[in-house]
Protein backbone atom coordinates (compact mmCIF):
# COMPACT_ATOMS: atom_id res chain seq x y z
CA UNK A 1 0.00 0.00 0.00
CA UNK A 2 1.32 3.45 -0.86
CA UNK A 3 0.86 6.25 1.69
CA UNK A 4 -1.60 7.86 -0.73
CA UNK A 5 -3.70 4.68 -0.90
CA UNK A 6 -3.69 4.43 2.88
CA UNK A 7 -4.85 8.04 3.10
CA UNK A 8 -7.67 7.27 0.73
CA UNK A 9 -8.66 4.29 2.84
CA UNK A 10 -8.72 6.54 5.92
CA UNK A 11 -10.91 9.06 4.06
CA UNK A 12 -13.17 6.18 3.04
CA UNK A 13 -13.32 5.04 6.67
CA UNK A 14 -14.18 8.59 7.77
CA UNK A 15 -16.85 8.73 5.05
CA UNK A 16 -15.42 11.93 3.61
CA UNK A 17 -15.19 10.67 0.02
CA UNK A 18 -17.98 10.96 -2.49
CA UNK A 19 -19.36 9.16 -5.53
CA UNK A 20 -16.99 7.35 -7.84
CA UNK A 21 -14.02 7.44 -5.43
CA UNK A 22 -16.06 5.48 -2.92
CA UNK A 23 -17.05 2.91 -5.53
CA UNK A 24 -13.41 2.61 -6.65
CA UNK A 25 -12.24 1.95 -3.13
CA UNK A 26 -14.98 -0.61 -2.54
CA UNK A 27 -13.69 -2.45 -5.62
CA UNK A 28 -10.10 -2.18 -4.40
CA UNK A 29 -11.10 -3.69 -1.05
CA UNK A 30 -12.81 -6.59 -2.77
CA UNK A 31 -9.97 -7.32 -5.16
CA UNK A 32 -6.80 -6.48 -3.23
CA UNK A 33 -6.13 -8.63 -0.11
CA UNK A 34 -3.44 -6.22 1.06
CA UNK A 35 -5.86 -3.31 0.95
CA UNK A 36 -8.50 -5.42 2.70
CA UNK A 37 -6.05 -6.22 5.48
CA UNK A 38 -5.04 -2.57 5.87
CA UNK A 39 -8.72 -1.68 6.02
CA UNK A 40 -9.21 -4.16 8.86
CA UNK A 41 -6.27 -2.71 10.78
CA UNK A 42 -7.56 0.83 10.33
CA UNK A 43 -10.97 -0.28 11.60
CA UNK A 44 -9.28 -1.85 14.60
CA UNK A 45 -7.39 1.39 15.28
CA UNK A 46 -10.62 3.37 15.29
CA UNK A 47 -12.19 0.76 17.57
CA UNK A 48 -9.21 1.16 19.91
CA UNK A 49 -9.68 4.93 20.03
CA UNK A 50 -13.38 4.57 20.77
CA UNK A 51 -12.62 2.05 23.54
CA UNK A 52 -10.09 4.47 25.03
CA UNK A 53 -12.60 7.32 24.83
CA UNK A 54 -15.33 5.37 26.59
CA UNK A 55 -12.90 4.18 29.24
CA UNK A 56 -11.70 7.73 29.89
CA UNK A 57 -15.27 9.00 30.11
CA UNK A 58 -16.31 6.33 32.62
CA UNK A 59 -13.13 6.97 34.64
CA UNK A 60 -13.93 10.66 34.77
CA UNK A 61 -17.51 10.09 35.95
CA UNK A 62 -16.23 7.53 38.45
CA UNK A 63 -13.85 10.11 39.94
CA UNK A 64 -16.61 12.69 40.18
CA UNK A 65 -19.01 10.19 41.69
CA UNK A 66 -16.44 9.08 44.28
CA UNK A 67 -15.88 12.71 45.26
CA UNK A 68 -19.61 13.27 45.53
CA UNK A 69 -20.07 10.07 47.51
CA UNK A 70 -17.25 11.00 49.90
CA UNK A 71 -18.78 14.45 50.36
CA UNK A 72 -22.18 12.99 51.17
CA UNK A 73 -20.64 10.62 53.70
CA UNK A 74 -18.90 13.54 55.43
CA UNK A 75 -22.16 15.44 55.56
CA UNK A 76 -24.32 12.52 56.66
CA UNK A 77 -22.31 10.84 59.40
CA UNK A 78 -22.42 12.61 62.78
CA UNK A 79 -19.75 11.99 65.39
CA UNK A 80 -20.34 9.00 67.65
CA UNK A 81 -22.10 9.86 70.89
CA UNK A 82 -20.68 7.86 73.87
CA UNK A 83 -23.16 5.56 75.62
CA UNK A 84 -24.97 7.26 78.49
CA UNK A 85 -25.26 5.92 82.00
CA UNK A 86 -28.69 4.62 82.98
CA UNK A 87 -29.45 7.44 85.44
CA UNK A 88 -29.05 10.16 82.91
CA UNK A 89 -29.86 8.07 79.88
CA UNK A 90 -32.97 10.04 78.89
CA UNK A 91 -31.23 13.36 79.39
CA UNK A 92 -28.25 12.22 77.38
CA UNK A 93 -30.52 10.87 74.68
CA UNK A 94 -32.34 14.18 74.46
CA UNK A 95 -29.17 16.27 74.33
CA UNK A 96 -27.32 13.60 72.37
CA UNK A 97 -29.88 13.82 69.62
CA UNK A 98 -29.65 17.60 69.68
CA UNK A 99 -25.86 17.38 69.54
CA UNK A 100 -26.07 14.90 66.69
CA UNK A 101 -28.48 17.20 64.90
CA UNK A 102 -26.09 20.12 65.48
CA UNK A 103 -23.14 18.09 64.18
CA UNK A 104 -25.20 17.08 61.18
CA UNK A 105 -26.20 20.70 60.53
CA UNK A 106 -22.63 21.91 60.95
CA UNK A 107 -21.26 19.12 58.77
CA UNK A 108 -23.95 19.72 56.16
CA UNK A 109 -23.31 23.45 56.24
CA UNK A 110 -19.59 22.86 55.95
CA UNK A 111 -20.12 20.59 52.99
CA UNK A 112 -22.60 23.01 51.42
CA UNK A 113 -20.13 25.86 51.90
CA UNK A 114 -17.38 23.73 50.42
CA UNK A 115 -19.61 22.70 47.54
CA UNK A 116 -20.60 26.28 46.77
CA UNK A 117 -17.17 27.81 47.24
CA UNK A 118 -15.09 25.29 45.31
CA UNK A 119 -14.85 26.04 41.62
CA UNK A 120 -12.23 25.68 38.95
CA UNK A 121 -11.64 29.44 39.21
CA UNK A 122 -11.10 29.29 42.99
CA UNK A 123 -8.73 26.35 42.46
CA UNK A 124 -6.85 28.28 39.81
CA UNK A 125 -6.52 31.25 42.18
CA UNK A 126 -5.30 28.91 44.90
CA UNK A 127 -2.73 27.01 42.86
CA UNK A 128 -1.46 29.48 40.31
CA UNK A 129 1.83 31.17 41.09
CA UNK A 130 4.08 33.01 38.68
CA UNK A 131 6.89 30.95 37.27
CA UNK A 132 10.34 32.05 38.41
CA UNK A 133 13.19 31.43 36.01
CA UNK A 134 15.81 29.45 37.89
CA UNK A 135 19.43 30.55 38.01
CA UNK A 136 20.78 27.98 35.59
CA UNK A 137 18.33 29.14 32.98
CA UNK A 138 18.07 32.80 33.90
CA UNK A 139 21.35 34.08 35.27
CA UNK A 140 23.47 35.90 32.75
CA UNK A 141 21.09 35.03 29.98
CA UNK A 142 21.12 37.85 27.51
CA UNK A 143 18.16 36.67 25.49
CA UNK A 144 15.72 39.55 25.04
CA UNK A 145 12.73 37.34 25.82
CA UNK A 146 14.29 36.32 29.14
CA UNK A 147 15.13 39.93 29.97
CA UNK A 148 11.55 40.97 29.23
CA UNK A 149 10.27 38.10 31.36
CA UNK A 150 12.53 39.03 34.27
CA UNK A 151 11.23 42.60 33.97
CA UNK A 152 7.66 41.19 34.07
CA UNK A 153 6.93 42.99 30.81
CA UNK A 154 4.40 40.43 29.59
CA UNK A 155 3.47 42.22 26.38
CA UNK A 156 7.14 42.47 25.45
CA UNK A 157 7.62 38.76 26.13
CA UNK A 158 4.81 37.95 23.70
CA UNK A 159 6.01 40.42 21.13
CA UNK A 160 9.65 39.24 21.20
CA UNK A 161 8.76 35.54 21.23
CA UNK A 162 6.12 36.05 18.55
CA UNK A 163 8.54 37.73 16.17
CA UNK A 164 11.30 35.14 16.64
CA UNK A 165 11.98 33.09 13.53
CA UNK A 166 12.62 29.84 15.39
CA UNK A 167 10.72 29.85 18.62
CA UNK A 168 12.20 27.29 21.04
CA UNK A 169 10.46 25.72 24.02
CA UNK A 170 11.74 28.35 26.43
CA UNK A 171 10.28 31.21 24.41
CA UNK A 172 7.10 29.19 23.95
CA UNK A 173 6.85 28.54 27.67
CA UNK A 174 7.54 32.14 28.72
CA UNK A 175 4.88 33.23 26.23
CA UNK A 176 2.46 30.83 27.91
CA UNK A 177 3.16 32.30 31.34
CA UNK A 178 2.88 35.83 29.94
CA UNK A 179 -0.53 34.91 28.51
CA UNK A 180 -1.58 33.53 31.90
CA UNK A 181 -0.55 36.82 33.51
CA UNK A 182 -2.62 38.68 30.94
CA UNK A 183 -5.53 36.25 31.52
CA UNK A 184 -5.35 35.05 27.89
CA UNK A 185 -5.87 31.46 28.95
CA UNK A 186 -6.70 30.06 25.51
CA UNK A 187 -3.43 31.37 24.13
CA UNK A 188 -1.53 30.05 27.14
CA UNK A 189 -2.95 26.56 26.53
CA UNK A 190 -1.81 26.71 22.90
CA UNK A 191 1.75 27.52 23.96
CA UNK A 192 1.94 24.74 26.56
CA UNK A 193 0.40 22.17 24.22
CA UNK A 194 2.81 23.21 21.51
CA UNK A 195 5.75 22.43 23.83
CA UNK A 196 4.33 19.02 24.63
CA UNK A 197 3.71 18.34 20.94
CA UNK A 198 7.24 19.40 20.00
CA UNK A 199 8.73 17.20 22.72
CA UNK A 200 6.55 14.27 21.69
CA UNK A 201 7.60 14.50 18.08
CA UNK A 202 11.27 15.20 18.80
CA UNK A 203 11.64 12.83 21.77
CA UNK A 204 12.88 15.73 23.91
CA UNK A 205 11.75 16.99 27.30
CA UNK A 206 12.82 20.63 27.35
CA UNK A 207 10.31 22.52 29.55
CA UNK A 208 8.07 19.43 29.45
CA UNK A 209 7.32 19.27 33.19
CA UNK A 210 6.70 23.01 33.39
CA UNK A 211 4.40 22.90 30.36
CA UNK A 212 2.39 20.00 31.78
CA UNK A 213 1.85 21.67 35.15
CA UNK A 214 0.93 25.08 33.75
CA UNK A 215 -1.27 23.45 31.10
CA UNK A 216 -3.32 21.86 33.89
CA UNK A 217 -3.46 25.20 35.72
CA UNK A 218 -4.60 26.92 32.51
CA UNK A 219 -7.41 24.38 32.06
CA UNK A 220 -8.56 25.22 35.58
CA UNK A 221 -8.63 28.89 34.60
CA UNK A 222 -10.78 27.90 31.61
CA UNK A 223 -13.22 26.08 33.96
CA UNK A 224 -12.30 22.75 32.38
CA UNK A 225 -11.42 20.52 35.31
CA UNK A 226 -12.02 17.45 33.15
CA UNK A 227 -9.04 18.47 31.04
CA UNK A 228 -6.87 19.36 34.04
CA UNK A 229 -7.49 16.22 36.09
CA UNK A 230 -5.71 13.61 33.94
CA UNK A 231 -2.62 15.83 33.79
CA UNK A 232 -2.62 16.48 37.53
CA UNK A 233 -3.15 12.78 38.27
CA UNK A 234 -0.27 11.91 35.96
CA UNK A 235 1.99 14.38 37.76
CA UNK A 236 0.87 13.13 41.17
CA UNK A 237 1.67 9.54 40.23
CA UNK A 238 5.12 10.44 38.87
CA UNK A 239 7.51 10.92 41.80
CA UNK A 240 10.20 12.20 39.43
CA UNK A 241 8.07 14.95 37.97
CA UNK A 242 9.38 18.41 38.78
CA UNK A 243 5.95 19.46 40.06
CA UNK A 244 5.13 16.22 41.85
CA UNK A 245 5.39 17.66 45.37
CA UNK A 246 3.36 20.71 44.48
CA UNK A 247 0.58 18.61 42.96
CA UNK A 248 0.71 16.06 45.79
CA UNK A 249 -0.18 18.88 48.18
CA UNK A 250 -3.25 19.86 46.17
CA UNK A 251 -6.68 18.94 47.47
CA UNK A 252 -7.91 16.29 45.05
CA UNK A 253 -11.17 16.22 46.95
CA UNK A 254 -11.74 19.86 45.98
CA UNK A 255 -10.63 19.18 42.42
CA UNK A 256 -13.04 16.28 42.09
CA UNK A 257 -15.80 18.33 43.63
CA UNK A 258 -15.20 21.04 41.04
CA UNK A 259 -15.10 18.34 38.37
CA UNK A 260 -18.42 16.97 39.59
CA UNK A 261 -19.96 20.45 39.45
CA UNK A 262 -18.60 20.94 35.97
CA UNK A 263 -20.07 17.64 34.77
CA UNK A 264 -23.52 18.32 36.19
CA UNK B 1 -31.31 15.11 31.19
CA UNK B 2 -32.86 13.27 34.12
CA UNK B 3 -32.35 15.49 37.13
CA UNK B 4 -32.52 12.87 39.86
CA UNK B 5 -30.28 10.45 37.92
CA UNK B 6 -32.43 7.44 38.75
CA UNK B 7 -33.38 5.39 35.79
CA UNK B 8 -35.47 2.30 35.32
CA UNK B 9 -33.64 -0.44 33.42
CA UNK B 10 -35.49 0.42 30.23
CA UNK B 11 -34.76 4.15 30.57
CA UNK B 12 -31.09 3.46 31.17
CA UNK B 13 -30.81 1.25 28.09
CA UNK B 14 -32.61 3.89 26.03
CA UNK B 15 -30.30 6.65 27.29
CA UNK B 16 -27.13 4.68 26.55
CA UNK B 17 -28.39 3.56 23.15
CA UNK B 18 -29.24 7.14 22.20
CA UNK B 19 -25.77 8.22 23.34
CA UNK B 20 -27.11 11.47 24.74
CA UNK B 21 -26.04 12.70 28.14
CA UNK B 22 -23.96 9.59 28.72
CA UNK B 23 -22.33 11.10 31.81
CA UNK B 24 -25.68 11.18 33.61
CA UNK B 25 -26.40 7.59 32.63
CA UNK B 26 -22.97 6.45 33.87
CA UNK B 27 -23.44 8.32 37.14
CA UNK B 28 -26.81 6.64 37.52
CA UNK B 29 -25.22 3.20 37.06
CA UNK B 30 -22.70 4.05 39.78
CA UNK B 31 -25.36 5.38 42.14
CA UNK B 32 -27.79 2.51 41.66
CA UNK B 33 -25.54 -0.50 41.24
CA UNK B 34 -21.93 0.01 42.27
CA UNK B 35 -22.31 -0.96 45.91
CA UNK B 36 -24.21 -4.18 45.29
CA UNK B 37 -22.01 -5.27 42.42
CA UNK B 38 -18.72 -4.36 44.11
CA UNK B 39 -19.66 -6.40 47.15
CA UNK B 40 -19.28 -9.56 45.03
CA UNK B 41 -15.67 -8.71 44.36
CA UNK B 42 -14.96 -7.93 47.98
CA UNK B 43 -16.72 -11.13 49.04
CA UNK B 44 -14.40 -13.11 46.79
CA UNK B 45 -11.20 -11.68 48.20
CA UNK B 46 -10.86 -8.36 46.37
CA UNK B 47 -9.91 -5.09 48.02
CA UNK B 48 -12.06 -1.97 47.75
CA UNK B 49 -9.69 -0.71 45.07
CA UNK B 50 -10.09 -3.98 43.16
CA UNK B 51 -13.86 -3.64 43.46
CA UNK B 52 -13.71 -0.06 42.17
CA UNK B 53 -11.51 -1.03 39.23
CA UNK B 54 -13.56 -4.08 38.34
CA UNK B 55 -16.78 -2.07 38.49
CA UNK B 56 -15.31 0.56 36.19
CA UNK B 57 -14.36 -2.12 33.64
CA UNK B 58 -17.81 -3.63 34.08
CA UNK B 59 -19.52 -0.32 33.30
CA UNK B 60 -17.33 0.15 30.22
CA UNK B 61 -18.19 -3.35 29.00
CA UNK B 62 -21.88 -2.88 29.74
CA UNK B 63 -22.10 0.40 27.81
CA UNK B 64 -20.23 -1.15 24.90
CA UNK B 65 -22.61 -4.11 24.85
CA UNK B 66 -25.68 -1.86 24.99
CA UNK B 67 -24.36 0.49 22.31
CA UNK B 68 -23.86 -2.46 20.00
CA UNK B 69 -27.45 -3.57 20.67
CA UNK B 70 -26.29 -6.84 22.19
CA UNK B 71 -28.00 -6.45 25.56
CA UNK B 72 -31.14 -8.55 25.40
CA UNK B 73 -32.81 -7.50 28.68
CA UNK B 74 -33.37 -11.12 29.68
CA UNK B 75 -31.92 -10.34 33.10
CA UNK B 76 -32.08 -7.12 35.11
CA UNK B 77 -29.24 -4.68 34.63
CA UNK B 78 -27.99 -5.37 38.15
CA UNK B 79 -27.83 -9.13 37.49
CA UNK B 80 -26.09 -8.55 34.20
CA UNK B 81 -23.56 -6.16 35.73
CA UNK B 82 -22.92 -8.61 38.55
CA UNK B 83 -22.32 -11.38 36.03
CA UNK B 84 -19.81 -9.31 34.10
CA UNK B 85 -18.07 -8.19 37.29
CA UNK B 86 -17.82 -11.71 38.67
CA UNK B 87 -16.46 -13.14 35.43
CA UNK B 88 -14.01 -10.31 35.08
CA UNK B 89 -12.84 -10.72 38.66
CA UNK B 90 -12.42 -14.46 38.15
CA UNK B 91 -10.23 -13.80 35.13
CA UNK B 92 -8.26 -11.27 37.14
CA UNK B 93 -7.68 -13.82 39.90
CA UNK B 94 -6.47 -16.33 37.33
CA UNK B 95 -4.07 -13.71 35.96
CA UNK B 96 -2.77 -13.09 39.45
CA UNK B 97 -2.25 -16.82 39.89
CA UNK B 98 -4.68 -17.12 42.77
CA UNK B 99 -6.76 -20.06 41.55
CA UNK B 100 -7.19 -21.50 45.01
CA UNK B 101 -10.06 -22.85 47.01
CA UNK B 102 -11.90 -19.53 47.05
CA UNK B 103 -11.88 -19.39 43.27
CA UNK B 104 -13.09 -22.97 42.90
CA UNK B 105 -15.88 -22.01 45.25
CA UNK B 106 -16.58 -19.05 43.01
CA UNK B 107 -16.60 -21.23 39.89
CA UNK B 108 -19.15 -23.54 41.49
CA UNK B 109 -21.28 -20.52 42.35
CA UNK B 110 -21.50 -19.35 38.76
CA UNK B 111 -24.87 -19.75 37.18
CA UNK B 112 -26.00 -20.00 33.60
CA UNK B 113 -26.41 -16.23 33.15
CA UNK B 114 -22.80 -15.73 34.09
CA UNK B 115 -21.58 -18.33 31.64
CA UNK B 116 -23.47 -16.39 28.97
CA UNK B 117 -21.46 -13.24 29.55
CA UNK B 118 -18.08 -14.98 29.38
CA UNK B 119 -17.70 -14.18 25.68
CA UNK B 120 -18.16 -10.51 26.54
CA UNK B 121 -15.25 -10.84 28.94
CA UNK B 122 -12.97 -12.04 26.15
CA UNK B 123 -14.06 -8.98 24.18
CA UNK B 124 -13.31 -6.78 27.19
CA UNK B 125 -9.79 -8.18 27.38
CA UNK B 126 -9.25 -7.53 23.67
CA UNK B 127 -10.43 -3.93 24.13
CA UNK B 128 -8.05 -3.52 27.06
CA UNK B 129 -5.13 -4.59 24.86
CA UNK B 130 -6.20 -2.10 22.21
CA UNK B 131 -6.54 0.68 24.80
CA UNK B 132 -3.02 0.05 25.98
CA UNK B 133 -1.78 0.72 22.45
CA UNK B 134 -3.65 4.04 22.31
CA UNK B 135 -1.97 4.98 25.57
CA UNK B 136 1.40 4.37 23.93
CA UNK B 137 0.72 7.21 21.50
CA UNK B 138 1.85 10.67 22.45
CA UNK B 139 -0.67 12.88 24.20
CA UNK B 140 -1.17 15.08 21.14
CA UNK B 141 -1.97 12.06 18.92
CA UNK B 142 -4.25 10.55 21.51
CA UNK B 143 -6.12 13.83 21.81
CA UNK B 144 -6.59 14.38 18.07
CA UNK B 145 -7.88 10.84 17.57
CA UNK B 146 -10.21 11.00 20.58
CA UNK B 147 -11.66 14.34 19.52
CA UNK B 148 -12.31 13.07 16.01
CA UNK B 149 -13.37 9.46 16.51
CA UNK B 150 -14.87 9.51 20.02
CA UNK B 151 -16.14 13.07 20.48
CA UNK B 152 -17.08 13.21 16.77
CA UNK B 153 -15.78 16.77 16.45
CA UNK B 154 -15.18 18.24 13.01
CA UNK B 155 -11.72 19.35 11.90
CA UNK B 156 -12.84 22.94 12.38
CA UNK B 157 -13.89 22.27 15.96
CA UNK B 158 -10.64 20.44 16.69
CA UNK B 159 -8.64 23.49 15.55
CA UNK B 160 -10.35 25.38 18.40
CA UNK B 161 -9.29 22.75 20.93
CA UNK B 162 -5.70 22.13 19.93
CA UNK B 163 -2.73 24.30 19.04
CA UNK B 164 -2.78 23.70 15.30
CA UNK B 165 -2.89 26.41 12.72
CA UNK B 166 -5.67 25.18 10.49
CA UNK B 167 -7.86 22.25 9.52
CA UNK B 168 -5.33 20.86 7.04
CA UNK B 169 -2.66 20.64 9.74
CA UNK B 170 -5.11 18.75 11.97
CA UNK B 171 -6.08 16.48 9.09
CA UNK B 172 -2.42 15.62 8.41
CA UNK B 173 -1.83 15.05 12.10
CA UNK B 174 -4.80 12.71 12.30
CA UNK B 175 -3.59 10.69 9.29
CA UNK B 176 -0.17 10.28 10.86
CA UNK B 177 -1.58 9.40 14.28
CA UNK B 178 -3.99 6.80 12.91
CA UNK B 179 -1.19 5.23 10.88
CA UNK B 180 1.04 5.26 13.96
CA UNK B 181 -1.66 3.45 15.92
CA UNK B 182 -2.19 0.97 13.08
CA UNK B 183 1.55 0.24 13.11
CA UNK B 184 1.41 -0.39 16.87
CA UNK B 185 -1.48 -2.81 16.34
CA UNK B 186 0.39 -4.64 13.57
CA UNK B 187 3.42 -4.92 15.82
CA UNK B 188 1.39 -6.45 18.65
CA UNK B 189 1.67 -10.23 18.22
CA UNK B 190 -1.52 -11.14 20.10
CA UNK B 191 -3.72 -8.73 18.20
CA UNK B 192 -2.06 -9.43 14.86
CA UNK B 193 -2.70 -13.17 15.43
CA UNK B 194 -6.37 -12.53 16.22
CA UNK B 195 -6.59 -10.43 13.08
CA UNK B 196 -5.03 -13.14 10.90
CA UNK B 197 -7.52 -15.66 12.27
CA UNK B 198 -10.38 -13.29 11.51
CA UNK B 199 -9.18 -12.86 7.94
CA UNK B 200 -8.83 -16.60 7.30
Amino acid sequence: MTPEETRLLIDHLDETLTGTRNAGLDRLLEEDPEAAQEWQYLGLAVEAVKAEGLHAQVASVRAAWKAEDAGLRIAAVPETVPPAKATVHRLYKKYGLRAAACVLIVASSAFLYKYLSVSSQSLYDRYYSTYELNTSRGAGDERPVVKAYDAKDWSAVLSIAGSAKNKDNQAEFLSGIADLQLKKYDDAISHFEQIIAVNTIGGTDYYQDEAEYYLAISWLAMHKVNEAMPILEKIRSDAHHQYHEKVAKMSFFDLRLAQFKENK
Amino acid sequence: MKAEEKYTDAELIAAISAGKDLNTAIRSIYRQHSEAVSSFVIHYGGSEQDADDIFQETVVAFIDIVKKGKYRMEASIRTFLASIARNYWFNELKKRGRSGHRDRQFEMGRDQDEADVSHHIAELERKRQLRELVEQLGESCRKVLLLFYYENLSMKEIVNHLPYENEQVVRNKKYKCLQQLTDLIKANPAIARQMQETLK
